[in-house]
């Protein structure tokens, strides 16, 4: 099997080969290469040549044009400020009130800010490599981007105070989102994966996401299914058990699931979805390349007799980890 | 006549209803209620009560914020010129180190800790040690509290502690909290103390206050 076909085969509970292995390797790969952050998020080729190379070293199923979570402000009008070693933050967002939302229009994906080159990486690590490994591209969730829109704290009150803008504010965020992906998966990615961090029961009420999110994130599922992804993958950080039982309805097809979240409660209010996750991400800094191997080992025996599982860390695997520790967890699976 | 309506001020706060608190905090004014009594038996309790409320399992980041917004709009009202009381139990300086953005938990502390009396100079995110430690110097600070929300800020919270004794201000209290260095001891991060939480950090310095 390829990875193609082994990640299919998880997807829809049959048996793989071996189980997939996927590591969240974004600025990670920059690292390896020697490559400066700050020029790996601005650089679609460069960003493409790090994550073949990094796919080339540790041998794992899938490969990703993520550069980090300003893309999307960015393009429709928040200014950045670039480091040279880190990701880059907002300076200041596109709205400085709600009432400003009305100017804003849905970037063209073809030419605002960085969504160019996001699509440049994208099809050239298609072209690379074909319909062997998984190219994943990359959008936020409605609640994650409305709150870099607006900032956090301001989008947060409005959802108490007037539910309605936000629900306006969600609205464009999601038409925002979909234009994104779509053209994502048109350069030729096999899917984009939604990140949706603000939307973690960490920041926002379980029953906010049900009120807020659900219905938008049913949408840009759909939306991205016509479009031809191959499997709709959503990736919540935090303590996320509470949310998870909505998943399916949204039309997700792989979880990813976080360091502090149940791989057993999740088994259990998801017994028809495939899940990924869970190392917890600072272990790839911290822990010894043997202490990842038992991790591993533990995670894919507790999913052995379910099947449905992709052996994953529960979030970013940080920049600065150690090469032998993610390699222990692609050798796990073998 | 005031002993009711500070409870309704109390449940005004609690409620997260800013508007309303503002109404009860300025009839309380207007009665001649001190604004050093509205803070003790409005403010205080109402934080005293949500505190008792949020252990790290339990903690409903919304309602934090609603309160917390209520109360520094009731603070406005007591105290107009800068928002807190002109002489406070004492000043603590906050940020979040260079390369990180989050804020969320940092603005809660800031909340919690001028609810309780204390003065909060916020340094903001993305803040270069020495300007945390300028500030300090600068405010005579009891306390820095730095938040700490990625591991990547981790080397330069252990630099606080031997900055500020090189610079002879040993005697300034290092507290951290935020998702990342809670994770941590305060050994290894070379700090006073590591808070789970915010209002943890104010019992940390409520008693650095009684020590004294
Ligand atoms: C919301 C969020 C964001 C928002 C931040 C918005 C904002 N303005 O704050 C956005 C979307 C912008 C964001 C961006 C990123 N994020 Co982020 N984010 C989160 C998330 C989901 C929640 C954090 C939060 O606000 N929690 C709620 C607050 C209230 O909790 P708290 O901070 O812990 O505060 C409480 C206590 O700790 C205490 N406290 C806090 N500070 C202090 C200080 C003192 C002195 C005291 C006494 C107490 C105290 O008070 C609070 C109440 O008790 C977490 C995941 C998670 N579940 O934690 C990831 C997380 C923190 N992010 C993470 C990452 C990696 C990023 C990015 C780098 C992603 C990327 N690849 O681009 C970027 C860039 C960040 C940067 N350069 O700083 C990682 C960090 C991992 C790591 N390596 O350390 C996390 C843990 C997710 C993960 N599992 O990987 N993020």
């Amino acid at each position: 099997m390829n990875s193609i076909e082994r990640i299919n085969a998880a997807v829809s509970f049959e048996t793989p080969d071996r189980v997939p292995v996927i590591a969240q390797i974004f600025g990670h790969a920059a690292v390896l290469t020697g490559v400066a952050l700050g020029e790996y998020v601005r650089d679609g080729e460069l960003l493409a040549r790090c994550q073949i190379k990094a796919l080339e070293h540790y041998g794992y199923d899938a490969v990703f044009a993520v550069m980090d979570v300003n893309v999307e402000t960015e393009a429709v009008g928040s200014a950045l400020e670039y480091r040279v070693d880190n990701y880059p933050f907002v300076k200041s967002y596109a709205l400085s009130e709600i009432t400003d939302l009305d100017s804003l229009s849905v970037p063209d994906p073809y030419d605002a800010g960085r969504m160019p080159e996001l699509l440049k990486a994208v099809t050239i690590l298609r072209r690379e490599v074909g319909d062997e490994v998984l190219v994943v591209g990359c959008v936020l969730g409605p609640i994650t981007l409305a709150t870099q829109l607006l900032g956090i704290k301001k989008a947060l009150y409005l959802a108490i105070d007037k539910p309605e803008s936000f629900d306006r504010l969600l609205d464009f965020s999601t038409d925002v989102i979909i234009r994104f992906g779509t053209a994502q998966i048109e350069a030729g990615a096999h899917l984009p994966i939604v990140f949706d961090p603000s939307a973690s029961p960490a920041v926002i009420p379980h029953q906010f996401f049900r009120e807020f999110e659900l219905t938008r994130l049913t949408r840009v599922f759909a939306s991205f299914k016509k479009a031809g992804a191959k499997a709709n993958w959503l990736h919540i950080a935090g303590p996320t058990d509470p949310i998870l039982p909505y998943y399916p309805q949204a039309g997700v097809d792989i979880a990813n699931i976080d360091y502090n979240a149940d791989p057993l409660a999740a088994q259990q209010v998801l017994p028809k979805t495939c899940i990924d996750g869970n190392i917890k991400p600072l272990s790839f800094v911290e822990a010894t390349p043997e202490e990842i191997a038992s991790e591993s080992a533990r995670l894919l025996n507790l999913f052995a007799d379910r099947g449905g599982y992709i052996l994953s860390s529960g979030c970013e695997i940080p920049p600065e980890s150690k090469p032998e520790s993610i390699a222990a967890m692609v050798s796990a699976t073998r | 006549m005031s002993e009711l309506t500070i409870n309704r001020l109390l449940e005004a706060l609690l409620e997260g209803n800013q508007s309303l608190a503002v109404v009860e905090s300025r009839k309380l004014l207007e009665n001649d209620v001190k604004p050093e009594r509205i803070v003790t038996e409005g403010i205080e309790s109402a934080m005293t009560q949500l505190d008792a409320k949020c252990t790290v399992e339990q903690f409903n980041l919304l309602e934090i914020m609603l309160v917390g917004r209520a109360v520094m709009e009731v603070m406005k009202v007591l105290y107009p010129t800068d928002g807190s009381p002109p002489d406070t139990k004492g000043i603590v300086v906050t940020g979040a180190l260079e390369g990180d953005v989050h804020d969320l938990g940092k603005n809660i502390l800031r909340i919690v800790l001028t609810a309780k009396g204390y003065r909060v100079v916020d340094c903001g995110t993305d803040c270069p040690v020495e300007k945390l430690i300028d500030t300090a110097a600068q405010e005579a600070a009891l306390t820095i509290g730095v938040s700490g929300l990625i591991t990547t800020v981790i080397p330069q919270v252990r630099q606080v502690t031997a900055i500020l004794s090189e610079r002879g201000l040993g005697h300034i209290k290092v507290m951290a909290g935020g998702a990342a260095l809670k994770q941590a001891t305060a050994e290894s991060l070379n700090v006073d103390f590591v808070a789970q939480t915010a209002f943890d950090g104010v019992h940390y310095i409520d008693q650095i206050l009684e020590v004294k």
